[in-house]
């Protein structure tokens, strides 16, 4: 069984993966969902970063997406196992509805972050490790430099339009 | 124990990025890092069914703030024509 740190860390890159791989699969970074996310990544881009990285930057705040959903599902297995992060995923989609945004990619997120966590639980791990690498992941995209992050997001999104589509 | 004081750790740090950041656009990605940090500490202070219900309340809600500041600092209705 590994120290807690190291669980947090490898829970932090599953929580990564798993909230940036649904973000851009449902389009996140192609524009702004609401004004507001157009008008964030409008200055991240002026600050050096990349537009459409930007509008993922926007939209993960003006809405609650699959990180969110990612969160709120581990919060939901760490206070109640497999049933606790099912409603979470209804609490997500309650949300999603609240801010206008018409997406699914936080309840999707918060499904498959539930099946991830539970899962995880069975081998050793603890649901509040993936609440902590929720939070690190977070903070790898929105809180160190959002020029860089969005410059990544989009090489990202760049990929996901070449391998299958979906872009301008 | 690690995974309260580290959440509490990166709110501190983002409240300090809120501080040093001028561009009010570009401090509200920071502010969502406090609203995950905070919904987590929440979660993990206390360990009940019902706290779900609490965390999700507040993280949608300070969502819904940061959509309408960021929306109305943008130029709102107006923007959208």
């Amino acid at each position: 069984m590994l120290d807690e740190p190291a669980r947090i860390l490898i829970a932090a890159a599953l929580c990564w993966i798993n909230f940036v791989a649904i973000d851009v699969f449902f389009r996140l970074p192609e524009s702004g969902g609401v004004c507001g996310a157009t008008a964030i990544a409008e200055e991240v881009e002026k600050g050096g970063g990349n537009l459409h990285g930007g509008f993922m930057l926007g939209n993960i705040v003006s809405s609650p997406d699959a990180s969110a959903g990612t969160l709120l599902a581990s919060c939901g297995v760490y206070c109640a196992g497999l049933p606790g992060g099912l409603f979470a995923a209804l609490l997500v989609y309650i949300g999603n509805r609240i801010c206008y945004d018409p997406g699914y990619a936080g309840t999707t997120g918060a499904i498959t972050a539930t099946f991830l966590v539970y899962g995880m639980t069975q081998i050793g791990f603890a649901a509040s490790d993936f609440i902590a690498g929720m939070v690190i992941a977070i903070l790898t995209i929105q809180g160190i430099s959002h020029a860089r992050s969005s410059r990544l997001i989009g090489r990202l999104w760049e990929i996901k339009v070449r391998l299958l589509g979906g872009g301008q | 124990m690690i995974a309260i004081y580290l959440c509490a750790a990166i709110a501190v740090y983002a409240a300090l990025r809120i501080i040093t950041e001028r561009n009010t656009m570009r401090k509200l990605p920071f502010l969502n890092v406090i609203s995950f940090a905070v919904t987590a500490i929440i979660a993990l202070l206390i360990p009940h069914p019902l706290t779900i219900l609490a965390a999700a309340a507040f993280f949608v809600g300070s969502t819904f703030e940061s959509n309408a500041i960021a929306s109305t600092w943008s130029g709102g209705m107006k923007r959208n024509g």
